[in-house]
């Protein structure tokens, strides 16, 4: 449950880099002449769908790193409990991502960034602006779905986590602390529309990047940290258990 | 987006069959062939406004929704999160994945239900019936689990093949699209519009509404609407899709521009010397939309193939369910039985050839090269001789002095005087004369009293002297001595293949001039890479052997047959058709039409003036024989990849197939590696757009020109179409 609240938090603060780009979404999705009312079930909905696509890619993530782990007959583990070769490897993956995407949130690091822009989420996002101008709700779930899709260094992070938790439904729940961790700012940037401040939203996303660099190397502490111990400890066992 | 004819998909502008799905887009009425394409193309075109573009993608974002939620509630029941206490949940649960997955495969699997209607009502069953019968088997029987309150509820492999496969047509209709981007400029030539100046006003018009003498204003960048002459403006232009050549030609005022090259610097005003629909880039437009609508016999084949297999198919996955549930439960049998239908689906069997063929089409039709016939292009890399046809193919069909005989003068005389004579003429015999005597940097004798004869020759007064040259009945008419050497000469020369022109001063003939065709200066390094490329060559002529051996031996062809009748080179094609299977001709296009009709490909260098009357399947660009090789090169590629493409698509099917078949296939890996498979076929043929450019062999066009040959005397005269003299 730490380790949820852990990645809720991750979530919370890494949103407010979020408000870049998706914030952009949420506020052009609007508000529903309707009424207040409406307006939040909008965005609600657009923030479910938003949910629902990171969870998949979350459960698809797991399973990818399910089947890594499968030959070595993984038990499931969160932060932890014992870890054999193959999710240590994931995790020092895993963890190495996490690192590159919080220093590329400090500008360190461009080619995340690049790889992010360069997979065509532009055009994406264009083909998508006739659901943005619907007015149905139903149009606005649809969207969030694809929003969740869209590529996005955040989620990147957090499914190279959830790839490292080594099973689909650890995945899916790691995803979706981290999206529910999103909700606040995005619904708030639905409901008041208004931007934050320059300085805030720099802010924002060192705190962000702040953030998943320590989950960066918690994650990574999980794969080195076990092969340190034995080499501390001298033991002629080369390899674990 | 333009309107099209009928016939054609709005999106990836391949054909639609009898029945395609039609939607209404932009106020324009759009018919596409496949469901994937519907989609694709309302994402890219769809208008804000408009609410049936939103209305699909909404489709697709809410079935995603929906599917998405269902695999993770399924999840949890295969983690084993509802066992214990939680154990009476389980009920609730299932029926929650009912609610879930009722819209969502009304949503997702709409469409795949309409297309087996539709294609049902004629008789056919596609690929989208195995879906429907599939995944409609699994949904009823989770449906009736749910009510009997049985644990095996399946909606997730129900929506999520319907997912997966929704998302693999769209991927293949993207790849389409761009493949169709290669296709557009040419199919939509008819449609094009034109800026009509008229007095002060600029109106936008269709081409066909272009009537000769009106302005046309063309702006950098535009493709020129209409065939012309320049009034205003200068500006570069690119005319690669008539002459294959794809270099900048200046343009001033006063000079004739083509249709459909691409004005590239600067504004234009151009006056329209012919209806819009008469040019030869209209021609080449109906033409290329011609031949995509017929399809090529690899096409035929696939196509009974899969009208074959969707009904083996299902019998297939019937028969494996019912011979599972003799071991495994019903609900486990029914998932083999999905498995099997939805991995054999032949959608990528279907989709091999027309792709790579309307590729190949379009790549050779933006060099200019075009194709008639779809099977050509594949019979066209099968092909092991090529023959040729000589005068007009290899040569210039224009002649060049060759050799001179005199008899009782000094050949820099009787070159002299005859160049001093034929100055008056404009025929092609007396180019040839006049740039002879430039090459020896000869003065013309200056002649009076100039008078021609048509169809004899040309005679005058020089030095006091008459002069004349012309032909052997010319100087029979004049009485002239001709002295018994030079005739016998004559007769060996003519025999040999020369035209001969007798020139003659002072009532005495004193010397022949002998000229024959030049082979093009590109023809020797055409032959040596299609002989690179292992094809066997000959050259077909009705001329005289010696003639067709001096040119075959100039060019390196060994195979030669000369003297022939239009019957007698069909009758030699058939005899090479028994050694060498299948036999290309290439000729002018002009003369030898039947002939390039009779072959496996007829291929014309140039053509008649009105495309729909050649006789060809393919025609290159006037001059265009440096870029054979090049086409053939293309049409190997073509052929390569739907090779490629049917093995793969065959070869994954079949493993696939027999692994699901042994129950060693889940139902939504099936899916997600089918539409993978689509997607693979797709991006197999794309490579094709990529193909080079034509490169411009040694001794290309573009360095031809008056050139020595022989010598010295000689020189290819290319200077204006000539006509033959005698």
């Amino acid at each position: 449950m730490a380790y949820c609240l852990v990645l809720f938090a991750a979530g919370f603060a890494g949103s407010f880099h979020c408000i870049g780009m998706c914030g952009g979404f949420a506020c052009a999705l609007g508000s529903d002449p309707q009424g207040h009312g409406a307006t939040i079930l909008r965005h609600l909905l657009y923030n479910c769908g938003r949910l629902t696509s990171y969870c998949f890619l979350g459960g698809l993530a797991g399973a990818l790193g399910q089947v890594i782990c499968t030959s070595q007959g993984a038990t499931v583990t969160l932060l932890n409990g014992s870890l054999d070769t193959a999710q240590r490897l994931l995790a020092i993956v895993a963890g190495l991502l996490m690192i590159g995407m919080a220093l590329q949130f400090y500008g360190l690091l461009q080619i995340f960034h690049r790889l992010a822009i360069g997979f065509g989420s532009s055009t994406f996002a264009m083909s998508l602006r006739s659901l943005l101008r619907s007015r149905s709700r139903a149009a606005a779930l649809a969207f969030g779905v694809f929003n969740g899709f869209l590529p996005c260094p955040l989620v990147y992070a957090f499914a190279a986590e959830a790839t490292s938790t080594g099973g689909a439904l650890p995945g899916a729940l790691t995803m979706a602390s981290f999206g529910l961790g999103t909700f606040p700012a995005m619904l708030m940037m639905g409901g008041i529309g208004r931007v934050l401040s320059p300085t805030w939203r720099q802010r924002g996303v060192w705190l962000a990047g702040t953030c998943i660099l320590l989950l960066g190397l918690v994650t990574l502490s999980r794969g080195v940290l076990p092969i340190a111990a034995h080499i501390a400890h001298g033991g002629l066992a080369g390899h674990p258990a | 987006m333009t309107a099209r004819a009928d016939g054609f998909c709005s999106h990836c502008l391949l054909p639609i069959g009898p029945r395609p799905l039609r939607r209404m887009t932009n106020g324009e009425n759009s018919a596409f062939c496949c469901y994937g394409c519907c989609i694709a193309f309302q994402v890219k075109n769809g208008k804000s406004e408009e609410w049936e573009a939103a209305w699909l993608l909404i489709r697709l974002g809410v079935g995603g929704f929906l599917s998405m939620n269902i695999m993770l509630f399924s999840l949890l029941l295969y983690t084993g999160a509802f066992t214990g206490a939680d154990a009476r949940l389980l009920p609730w649960i299932d029926l929650l994945l009912w609610v879930l997955a009722t819209p969502a495969v009304v949503i997702l699997g709409g469409p795949f239900l309409a297309e087996t209607w539709l294609n049902g009502l004629d008789g056919r069953l596609t690929s989208s019936a195995l879906i429907v019968v599939g995944v409609g088997a699994t949904y009823i029987y989770s449906t009736f689990a749910v009510i009997e309150r049985s644990d095996h509820v399946y909606f997730d492999t129900a929506t999520m093949v319907l997912m997966l496969f929704t998302l693999g047509r769209y991927l293949e209709a993207a790849g389409r699209a761009k493949a169709a981007r290669d296709l557009e400029p040419l199919l939509a030539a008819e449609s094009e519009c034109a800026t009509v100046v008229d007095g002060g006003s600029e109106t936008r018009r269709p081409v066909r509404e272009v009537a000769a003498g009106m302005l046309v204003r063309v702006r950098p960048g535009e493709r020129i609407p209409i065939d012309g002459v320049v009034i205003e403006g200068e500006s570069y232009t690119d005319e690669a899709v008539i002459t294959g050549e794809s270099r900048q030609v200046t343009k001033g005022v006063g000079c004739p521009v083509m249709a459909g090259s691409i004005n590239l610097d600067g504004p234009l005003l151009i006056q329209s010397s012919g209806a819009g629909t008469a040019t030869r880039w209209a021609q080449i437009c109906r033409s290329v939309r011609d031949a995509l609508t017929r399809r090529s016999p690899t096409q035929r084949v696939a196509d009974r193939v899969v009208g074959v297999a969707v009904p083996l198919v299902l019998a297939l996955g019937g028969l494996t369910a019912l011979y599972w549930t003799r071991s495994l439960p019903f609900d486990r049998a029914l998932l083999v039985g999905l498995a099997v239908l939805v991995v054999a689906c032949p959608c990528a069997v279907g989709l091999a050839a027309p792709l790579a063929t309307s590729l190949g089409i379009g790549r050779l039709a933006r060099c200019g090269c075009l194709v008639r016939d779809p099977g050509a292009l594949e019979a066209l890399a099968r092909i092991r001789l090529v023959a040729f046809d000589k005068t007009g193919t290899l040569t210039s069909g224009r002649p060049y002095v060759v050799g001179i005989e005199a008899a009782e003068a000094g050949t820099d005389e009787v070159l002299a005087r005859a160049a001093g004579l034929e100055r008056h003429s404009e025929h092609g015999v007396a180019q040839a004369i006049a740039i002879a005597a430039a090459a020896r940097g000869l003065e013309p004798v200056a002649t009076r009293d100039v008078r021609s004869v048509p169809g004899r020759g040309i005679r005058g007064r020089s030095n006091g002297q008459a002069v004349a040259a012309g032909n052997r009945a010319f100087m029979s008419d004049l009485g002239w001595l001709f002295p018994s050497a030079l005739r016998e000469r004559a007769c060996a020369l003519e025999a040999g293949g020369h035209s001969v022109i007798y020139v003659g001063w002072g009532e005495r003939v004193r010397a022949l001039l002998s000229l024959a065709d030049a082979p093009l200066p590109e023809a020797r390094s055409t032959i040596q890479a299609l002989r690179r490329r292992g094809l066997q060559v000959a050259l077909m002529t009705g001329d005289l052997a010696k003639a067709a051996q001096r040119i075959a031996a100039g060019i390196g062809i060994e195979d030669v047959q000369a003297g022939q009748s239009p019957e007698a080179k069909r009758a030699a094609l058939d005899r090479y058709r028994q050694t060498y299977n299948v036999v290309a001709m290439v000729g002018d296009g002009l003369n030898d039409g039947p002939v390039l009709a009779e072959a496996d490909v007829g291929i014309a260098v140039g053509s008649a003036t009105d495309l729909a009357r050649e006789t060809a399947a393919i025609v290159l660009p006037k001059n265009g024989l440096w870029m054979l090789p090049w086409v053939v090169d293309v049409a190997c590629a073509v052929r390569t990849t739907i090779l490629t493409n049917l093995a793969w698509a065959f070869g994954y099917n079949l493993a696939a197939l027999t692994l699901a078949a042994l129950g060693a296939l889940q139902p939504v890996y099936a899916a997600a590696v089918m539409a993978g498979s689509s997607v693979l076929v797709v991006v197999n043929s794309l490579r094709l757009a990529r193909l080079p450019d034509p490169a411009v062999l040694p001794l290309g066009p573009s360095n031809a020109g008056p050139q020595s040959v022989g010598n010295g005397v000689a020189a290819a005269a290319m200077l204006s179409p000539a006509i033959k003299r005698s």
